[in-house]
């Protein structure tokens, strides 16, 4: 699956989540662009970005750091 | 095609803080040129290793400004402009996801920072150029990756980029201190494992000593093939 994220480093928060099936890269790539172009104009900062995993707990294991914060991330059961 | 300087002027205005949407249009393209050694390297990584790695496309323009502002670095030597992440369980089976790499693509650098970490950051970081596109795979240990997901996890917290050098001297140290207790830990686990290894060798010899002592009848005549087996 391939998932779109807007992160917020400030607040280490994940704002939002979109997934999409492994087929639909271009349409991820083309709504990563739109939310950025969006959140430009409205002088927004968020972290964009596109993943790829199997799903989302696959996601989690790796990129963790979106998800938790760090008390969050030292308590979790490291991957592996 | 876009030219080298092109990219870089892009890279410029982005480390200033001086782009536009079309400036935001011109990386997205950018980024687009990688998708093709980005795909042959993560299906190769799945189907010829059986590893499961979560992709990163398109490094995130975040990341790229943050990058060109504190390296000097240009826009078109960004390496890991698309990569992936590969988390295992240990040392030796990092070692080998390196040597199976390194088998399936024979060119790759390999940036090895477990013995020699950066700003306490330890991994492996696989390089390869596909297509004349860079793609790097950030290959860790479990506990190399805890650490690191902290390191980020405090980044947000102190509002500094921790893993490059930044943030408080206390937890600094903390952050050193840790790693340096990963890599003594993951360096035991390697021995014990090892020792282990040699325990059944030795265990399987001590065997075939026993069945030979229990078989010897007062006639038995030595050879010299019986004392060094």
């Amino acid at each position: 699956m391939i998932f779109l994220l807007e992160y917020d480093r400030r607040q280490g928060k994940l704002v939002t989540i979109t997934s999409f099936p492994e087929t639909a890269r271009d349409k991820a790539s083309a709504a990563r662009l739109e939310l950025e172009l969006l959140l430009h104009e409205q002088g927004t900062q968020h972290e964009i970005v596109i993943l790829e995993a199997h799903d989302q707990a696959a996601l989690r294991l790796t990129h963790l750091r979106y998800f938790e914060d760090v008390r969050g991330i030292a308590l979790s059961k490291p991957a592996g | 095609m876009v030219s080298s300087s092109q990219i870089d002027r892009l890279g410029d205005r982005l480390r200033f803080g001086q782009f536009t949407d079309d400036d935001l249009r011109e990386l997205d393209a950018y980024r687009q040129s990688f998708v093709g050694a980005y795909e042959a390297v993560i299906s190769s990584i799945r189907q010829e290793l059986g590893l499961k790695p979560t992709g990163r496309p398109a490094k995130s323009t975040t990341s790229i400004v943050d990058k060109l502002r504190r390296e000097s670095i240009r826009l078109s030597q960004i390496q890991d402009i698309a990569g992936a992440r590969v988390v295992v369980e240990n040392l030796q089976v990092q070692d080998q996801v390196i040597a199976d790499f390194v088998r399936l693509f024979p060119l790759a650098s390999i940036v090895d920072r477990r013995a020699a970490p950066s700003h306490a950051y330890r991994a492996v970081h696989l390089v390869v150029q596909v297509s004349g596109r860079t793609i790097e795979v950030q290959l860790r240990s479990r506990l190399q990756h805890v650490w690191a997901e902290v390191s980020e996890g405090l980044s947000v917290v102190f509002g500094v980029n921790l893993k490059y050098g930044g943030g408080p001297p206390e937890v600094r140290r903390l952050l050193e201190s840790a790693s340096r207790s990963i890599a003594m830990a993951e360096g035991l686990n390697t021995k014990i494992a090892l020792l282990g290894e040699q325990r059944a060798v030795l265990e399987e010899q001590l065997v075939s000593i026993l069945r030979l002592i229990a078989n010897l009848k007062p006639s038995h005549h030595w050879s010299a093939d019986d004392i060094s087996s």
